[in-house]
This record gives structure tokens, sequence and C-alpha cells, in this order.
């Protein structure tokens, strides 16, 4: 269970959070959508323990994240791509994360093949493709075998292929009692496989539900994000 | 401990840190070489070699924390390692000790080659004349030169931690401890400049007689720790505070 309450972040005079809230369930997936800007990504990084919140709390189960030790064994979490540095190999990136945390290193030969990287493994991150690196990045957030999932823009550069791949991934999980928590700015790719949506607009949740729920009274998801994120069509 | 294996690991598959660490090896070997034939004891012109280790050790301490920094192309999202770093291990403390000690052990262990490599060499080209170093003297300088190494390497790595940079604290210190020496030069101006970390450390291991009025080996050593400490210490502050 993810539990996010009043979050307010400011930068310099600007609010870019204004007491964000929501909660993402263990077997369901929840989608976290908005424009660009909306203040996804800052929601995400306090949420994960690296940025600060000027007040509020983003807790998993009632403990911060900063308190986890080995924290790959209860979340898995990708923000910003693969989150390797260029001059690595795949194998060598997964090596110390795994290290970190003492997760044996026989998950590595696991994790790859369940991204679908298993032929790549030996490739420099600096020739990965954004959609390579962004299976790279969720081959590091399965490691631990965690029970909570968090991903940032997981969709972002993955061919048809790729996200008919994620749905069903990331179904797997919320089915077998996770919690799944994914941000995106395009709803459509992510509608088919959420639960729950949270919808953020300029820094303010501006609705939470089931997809049923947030349709309703509108012509479809996309007709219903617009309306909701002041957006023109 | 998890950490610190998880840091030796990602310094162990860097090819910066490889980098520095044949600067070391290789570059201190050359330069005790090409010193032999100068009317210097073997062990003296081993020792001419330090400051291309000082540069190595500096290499090890930047790329240790500058590479979490390095961005990744635009067209494959331009993320950074940090992200990974600072997720698995959130504990920011325990990321900077982990940080420190691997690049204690990286550094120790880089003297621990190199001064025996070059001291053996210039002891098969360099015919020694005249009253050579105690057996005891040889040993304290080695472990001075490479208590040297290891605050400049410290020193290095907070500086890049306070900075979120690599290249201003690249170039100021391989310049200065390799081309021409800036505090070196302050010390002919203002004898507050021995106090200065590079140089209140330059008899851990140089001869005494050639840097005058410069502190002696223990309190040079001591100011120069101390430097080390307030360096790091900053470094924590700074990095435990601000946002990733």
């Amino acid at each position: 269970m993810i539990t996010i309450d009043q979050v307010v972040k400011r930068r310099r005079s600007r609010t870019i959070l204004d007491h964000v809230g929501f909660e993402a369930r263990p077997g369901r997936v929840t989608a976290f959508l908005g424009p660009n800007g909306a203040g996804k990504s800052s929601t995400l990084r306090i949420l994960l323990g690296l940025d600060h919140a000027d007040s509020g709390t983003a807790l998993f189960d009632g403990r911060p994240y900063r308190s986890l030790s080995d924290p790959l064994r209860t979340v898995g979490s990708m923000l910003e791509g693969s989150g390797a540095h260029r001059s690595r190999t795949a194998r060598n990136h997964l090596a110390w994360v795994a290290r970190s945390n003492g997760i044996p290193q026989r998950r590595i030969d696991e994790v790859l093949d369940e991204v679908g990287l298993t032929k790549d493994g030996k490739v420099r991150v600096a020739k990965y493709s954004l959609g390579m690196g962004q299976r790279l990045g969720i081959a590091a957030a399965l490691l631990g075998e965690p029970e909570a999932l968090v991903l940032d823009e997981p969709v972002n550069g993955l061919d048809p292929e790729g996200i008919r791949w994620i749905r069903g991934l990331l179904r797997g999980l919320a089915d077998a009692g996770g919690t799944v928590l994914l941000s995106s700015h395009l709803m459509t790719e992510v509608a088919d496989v959420a639960d729950d949506l949270v919808v953020i607009a300029g820094g303010r949740i501006v609705t939470t539900g089931t997809v049923t729920d947030v349709t309703a009274g509108y012509g479809d998801l996309e007709e219903a994000f617009f309306a909701l994120t002041g957006g023109t069509r | 401990m998890n950490a610190l294996r998880a840091e030796l690991r990602k310094a162990l598959s860097l090819p910066a840190v490889w980098a520095g660490l044949a600067v070391t090896l290789f570059g201190s070997t050359a330069i005790a070489v090409l010193n032999s034939g100068r009317g210097k004891t073997a062990f003296e012109t081993a020792l001419g070699g330090m400051p291309l280790g000082t540069v190595g050790a500096v290499v090890i301490g930047v790329v240790a924390f500058s590479h979490e920094y390095t961005a990744n192309n635009a067209d494959a999202g331009g993320g950074r390692q940090i992200t990974t770093t600072l997720t698995v291990t959130p504990q920011r403390i325990r990321i900077l000790l982990a940080k420190v000690m691997a690049i204690v052990l990286l550094v120790v262990g880089s003297a621990a080659v190199t001064l025996p490599v070059t001291i053996g060499i210039t002891h098969l080209i360099v015919d020694t004349t005249g009253p050579g170093v105690s057996f005891g003297d040889a040993i304290a300088r080695c472990l001075g030169g490479t208590l040297y190494w290891t605050l400049m390497a410290l020193i290095a790595f907070a500086i890049t931690v306070i900075l979120r940079n690599g290249v201003i604290p690249l170039i100021v210190l391989i310049v200065n401890s390799s081309v021409v020496s800036v505090s070196f030069l302050l010390s002919k101006l203002t004898s507050l400049a021995f106090w200065l970390p590079d140089v209140a450390g330059l008899r851990l291991f140089s001869d005494v007689m050639t840097v005058e009025g410069a502190l002696d080996a223990g309190p040079g050593g001591l100011v120069m720790t101390g430097w080390a400490v307030v360096f790091c210490v900053a470094a924590g502050f700074v990095f435990t505070r601000r946002d990733a």
C-alpha cells in the first residue's frame, strides 16, 4: 500500500505540488496521469526519497522510503530510464545494483530474460535505444522481487510490442497481490491496464477513482482527461 | 557492507577509475625512470614520481562521485546513475561512507603496488653513491606518501560532492599537483600557505631539505587530515540536505 498525504513542494517561490494526496492499493494497477510538468515526477521523486517535501508524507505500508534497508526487496522503481552509467554494460549495472541490496547474482540472468535483454546484456548502455534503456530500468526494478513497483513513464519509447509486454507484466504483478503505481502522460496507453486512475494538473490532484468513475459523464477517457486537466482538444 | 561492495564494484567497472590507477602506476614509474641519473639516490628518484600518484588519486576521488551525474544520451532518456544510487541505498550518509571507504581501498591498493615497483626499478637503474635512507625512514616516507595520496583523493572527492561536478576539481587539482603548484607558489608570498592542504602534507614523503619553512611531517599530516575531514563533513552536510 502506497499512501501519499498532503504533500507540498515549493521550488523558490513556486508551488509545484499543492497538497497532493492519493493511495495505490495492493492487487491493483494505479495510473498516475497528467500532462508534462503537472507534478508526476516530482511526486514520485518525493515518494522514493530523492527529493524532500516541504510538508506532507509519502509512505510504503506506513514507512518512508528512506527508512527501508535493502529497499529493492520492498519497492522496485524506475525514474529517468535506465539509471545506468553509459560506460557500463547492462550486466555490470545490474551486478552492482544487486550487490547493494544483497540480492543473489543469479537474479541478473532472470531479470534480463524477463525484460528481453538477454542478448544485449554485454552491450554498453551508451549504445542502448530509449526502449532498451526502459527495459533495463525495469529489470533493475524487478531484481529484488518487490511487492510494490513505482515506474515513471515506463511506456515512453517502447514500441507497440513493448507496450503490450509491459501491460502484461504489470497486470501479472498486480494479480499476484502487488502494488503497481505508474505515471504517464499517455492516458490511452495505460487505460487498458489500469484499475485506478489519479489525475494531476498544475500540481493538484483533480480526480481519483476507478476508470469507470473517472470517465463517468464524459464520452471516453481522452475527453475526461482533457476536461479535467484543462487542456484543449 | 553491501553498500561498500556495491561501490567497489561500481568503481572497478568504470574505465575512468582504471585510467586513474594506470596514471599512478605507469606515470610514477615513468617519472622515476626519466629522473634517474640526476645524481639523486635510488630512493629519492623513486619518490620523485609521487606527483603522478597524486594525479591518479585525484582522478579516482573525483570520478568516484562525478560519474553518478553523467547523463545518458538525450535520445536514450538522458537519465543519470545518481537516481539509481539513491534509490538502492536511500541513506545518504551510508552512500558517502561507502564511497570514502572504496576510495581509500583503491588508493592504498595503488600505492601498495606502485611504491615497491618504482623503488625496485630505480634500485636497478640508479647507481647509488653516498648515504641512502635507513629502512625505517623509507617505510615511514612510503606510508606518508600513501596517506598523502589518500587524503588528496578524499579532498578531491568531497569537493566534487559539494560542486556536483567533476571538471573543476579535476582541472584545478591535477594542474596544482603536477604542472605548477599554486599553493606552493603562494608559500613564497606568505607562510600561511604552508597550511594549505596539499603543501601541509608535503613532508609526509618528500625530502626534508627540499621545502624550506614547511610544516614537519607529523603536524603537516595532521593539518592535511584536518582539511580532508572538514571537506568531507561539508560534503556530507550538503549531500544529505539537497534534492538529488
